[in-house]
């Protein structure tokens, strides 16, 4: 029987009013802040798969909390490794390093924490209204983007890179493209063809953006400590900040929190893009809009954390209208969650939101509370997590190297991954050296695959009339006037400063 | 008597030991040797798919129906398609019944096919079955393109078919739908996801593509009822399997002209017919492979495995027995023009003149 959605929502509400739904969304919290914590390797996907078996026997909403508090805090928490160790955290954490690791080195680690958790939890809860209120609307949305409007926000997140090196624009340029080289590695999908596999079965399916991102800035941040033999937080600074004051952050750059996850409900929205641009994605358009971002970016700004956080959490959100709309996985995690809706007897799609309303709104309830507790959650954990940044190097180094090896082993349990990031750790450290932008090359790896993707779909589809489509002129004009924008305001700035002004990502790699 | 009895006395323990000596199967059973072991089960896919859904479904049954009740624990070891996982059990894992394989199906067409990167050979294998093996593909096209009917199809030029990967199954269905029912110079437009070819195709950016009839039933009600999409064809698997509400569509082998094109449409249900592979490493000791070939059976058979997996999955187990699996395996069509005709069919270039 139909209902309003109104009722719909509020009966959603009152069906998880229970003590043991409520019990299991602690549990659920307890298993995605342990997941989040613990060495990379005990994903959610693999979290899911074990429970599964297990919760699929129990009442629906008692699973469904059980699942949905454990993915909704999983990216909240994650952000103690960029911050503390220098580390990129799982996929959609990673740029929250660029920024995040500098404000550790200030003694600025608990802001940072405390920046992160905030602006994770604000993204959950926007994502998770976005979800309540966009459920009727979301299917235009989502058949409005095509591989022709899809390329053209790649590029435009692309063009963002080749700006925010600023200060070393032909190196960025060239880090950028050799990040794209390296994404051509493995089979293309669209002809089988083998590239640059030179025979090796390793290299069939590319290597690993979460490898490559782990050792360019994981190697170098282990290898900085021991060469200057002080702690992350030991600077000659008295340590600043708290966490308090780092949520205070958040609040202040509210729009920023709301403009980002915007960015990340839409990249879960939209099938195919992946978390793994959605933190670029919003650290990008928080440089190129951010007063002074130009100058602070890089060097431990905290709206360089806040930015891809709030994104980062705000994409659940995004999955979950997708999942629950239209019956689409977009990842392992919502495909698993499919499969356990299927066993309590739900079929995901149209269908559910006629006949099963109110349990769609139980699910985004407890999205949202999830996303409070995960958020509160995480600032018990972050004041002891913070002290992790004052600990001597000698302890400190052999630790984060165990667990960039171990995260590294962890993606395909093959031996070989420990050598490709040493390999690509040992270069990491020389394009920090030697000023070539770290960041960009992971973008570059991260848009280049899917760039060519769409590209190709675009002109296979439509030939070159893909270009005239309305979505996709105005966000090449969207694309250009920011570019055009930046760089004059770049030049602006050349002029009045006298020298060069630097790019975010530039500094960045200046900090030695 | 006294002596007699004397003599067998002393002579009977020489008897049982000569006995045992003669079969020692018989004394010594194998069971023992899965107690208190534990055995691997190597996955060639990342972990909490639903293939790794379906071998957990398994595994959970298999286990106590082997003698001991070994432990069996996961291993995941993805890339190339299973080609990595494969190998690796082929050639460096001890076959001493402590290591299964399992994989996608894909494991037997990447090595019939001779595709690089294979270093095993597919009859050298001991099989324990599949928990699924049967599949019905079916090649739909959106409504608002106009191709109701085959006539339609294959009066309309450069059709744009959508499908995943170039050499995953969803592509190779497509290629050989268009090739069969003879559609004119289809455009194929490989490189979408999963989640991205349904919207891709109500959007109007593909119009038609191969897919599974279950999955349109599950996923894709909405097309059945509001009629969104045309239905063109089918392909059992196995042969002779008809679906239950999409089953009165016209099997794609009518639409074959020769022999060798019936060969290939055999060759593409063998394929599917494997399912998701269980397997042990060539030189498994017979008596091990024979334990663990009932203990699978029994698990396959097992009711209560049924319900579990369906519950599980979503789908209702089909499972083909380990037996049927060899014999699958073995009548796999070899002939190499077939195969021939199967890779061109399936690579990237266009599709073969008829």
């Amino acid at each position: 029987m139909e209902v309003s959605l109104f009722h719909a929502a509020l009966q959603g509400l009152l069906n998880i009013v229970q003590l043991k739904v409520f019990l299991a969304m602690l549990v659920g919290v307890s298993i995605g802040t342990f997941t989040a914590v613990a060495p990379q390797g005990l994903g959610m996907p693999l979290v899911y798969a074990i429970l599964l078996p297990v919760v699929i026997k129990w009442e629906p909403l008692t699973g469904i909390a059980l699942l949905i508090g454990a993915s909704a805090v999983s990216a909240i928490c994650a952000a103690y490794l960029p911050v503390l160790f220098g580390i990129p955290g799982g996929s959609g954490s990673q740029a929250t390093v660029v920024d995040g690791y500098p404000m550790g080195k200030r003694g600025e680690a608990r802001r940072a924490l405390g920046a992160s958790f905030m602006a994770g939890g604000m993204g959950c809860v926007i994502g998770t209204l976005t979800l309540l209120v966009a459920l009727p609307a979301a299917r235009p949305l989502i058949y409005l983007m095509g591989s022709p409007e899809l390329f053209v926000v790649m590029l435009w997140g692309l063009s963002m890179v080749a700006v925010l090196a600023g200060r070393r624009p032909i190196k960025g340029l060239i880090a950028t493209a050799f990040g794209l080289l390296l994404a051509m590695v493995g089979q293309q999908a669209q002809s089988g063809i083998m590239r640059f596999v030179f025979d090796q079965p390793y290299l069939l399916d590319g290597i690993a953006v979460s490898i490559i991102a782990l050792a360019l800035f994981g190697i170098p941040s282990a290898l900085d400590l021991a060469l200057t033999r002080l702690g992350v937080e030991q600077q000659p600074a008295p340590l600043r900040g708290s966490l308090i004051d780092g949520a205070k952050d958040t609040l202040r750059e509210w729009w920023l929190v709301v403009r980002c996850s915007f960015v990340g409900v839409w990249v879960g929205i939209v099938p195919g893009l992946g978390s793994q641009v959605v933190d670029w994605l919003a650290y990008g358009h928080a440089a190129q809009s951010c007063k002074g971002a130009k100058e602070s970016f890089g060097k431990g700004d905290v709206r360089g954390v806040i930015a891809p956080e709030s994104a980062n959490d705000a994409k659940d959100g995004g999955d979950l209208i997708t999942t629950l709309l239209l019956g689409f996985p977009q990842g392992v995690v919502t495909a698993l969650f499919i499969v356990a809706l299927l066993a309590w007897g739900f079929v995901p799609g149209p269908e559910m939101v006629k006949k099963n309303a109110d349990l769609i709104y139980s699910i985004i309830w407890i999205q949202g509370i999830a996303g409070i507790i995960g958020t509160l959650v995480g600032f018990v954990l972050a004041k002891e997590l913070a002290r992790l940044a004052g600990l001597r190097y000698s302890f400190m180094v052999p630790i984060l190297f165990i667990f960039i090896l171990l995260g590294a082993f962890s993606v395909n349990r093959d031996p070989v991954d420990l050598l490709v990031v040493v390999c690509f750790g040992i270069l990491g450290y020389f394009m920090k050296r030697f000023g070539y932008p770290r960041p960009a090359m992971i973008l570059g790896l991260v848009l280049g695959d899917l760039m060519e993707k769409y590209l190709y779909r675009s002109m296979a589809s439509y030939g070159f009339s893909w270009l005239t489509r309305p979505g996709v002129i105005l966000l090449l004009v969207v694309t250009v006037v920011s570019f055009v924008f930046t760089l004059r305001g770049r030049l602006v700035r050349k002029t009045e400063a006298g020298s060069l002004s630097g790019g975010a990502i530039a500094r960045a790699e200046d900090d030695r | 008597m006294a002596s007699l009895r004397d003599r067998l006395f002393k002579v009977s323990p020489a008897l049982g030991v000569l006995w045992i000596c003669l079969s020692p199967a018989s004394v010594f059973s194998q069971a023992p040797f899965f107690q208190g072991k534990t055995i691997t089960v190597m996955q060639g896919r990342d972990p909490g798919g639903t293939g790794d859904l379906r071998a957990r479904a398994v595994i959970s049954f298999v286990q106590k129906y082997i003698p001991g009740n070994p432990t069996m624990i996961n291993e995941y070891m993805p890339g190339g398609g299973g080609r990595k996982a494969t190998n690796h059990i082929y050639r460096s894992v001890r076959p001493d019944g402590l290591t299964i394989g399992n994989m996608s199906s894909a494991m037997v067409s990447l090595a019939l096919l001779g595709e690089s990167g294979v270093q095993y050979d597919i009859d050298k294998f001991f099989y324990l079955g599949s928990p699924y093996s049967t599949y019905h593909a079916v090649f739909i096209s959106r409504k608002e393109a106009g191709l109701s009917g085959i006539e339609k199809l294959r009066a309309a030029s450069g059709i744009r078919i959508g499908a995943q990967s170039v050499g995953f199954s969803t592509y190779n269905e497509a290629r050989l739908f268009a090739y069969l029912l003879g559609l004119k110079e289809p455009k194929f437009i490989p490189a979408y996801s999963g989640a991205e070819l349904d919207p891709a195709l109500m959007r109007g950016e593909i119009d038609a593509r191969a897919t599974g009839a279950d999955t349109v039933e599950q996923r894709n009600r909405e097309w059945l009822e509001k009629g969104l999409v045309d239905f063109h064809a089918i392909m059992e698997v196995p042969k002779g399997d008809k679906h239950q509400r999409l089953g009165h569509l016209p099997e794609i082998e009518g639409f074959a002209r020769s022999d060798k094109e019936r060969k290939v449409v055999a060759l593409a249900r063998a394929f599917r017919v494997a399912g998701t592979p269980f397997f042990l490493p060539p030189g498994t000791p017979k008596d091990r492979v024979r334990v663990l070939q009932e203990a699978f059976r029994k698990a396959y058979k097992d009711p209560e495995f049924y319900k579990e997996y369906k519950k599980l999955t979503g789908d209702a187990p089909t499972p083909l027995l380990p037996e049927d699996h060899e014999k699958a395996i073995r009548e796999i069509p070899r002939e190499p023009e077939v195969a021939e005709l199967y890779k061109k069919l399936v690579g990237a270039g266009p599709l073969p003149p008829r």
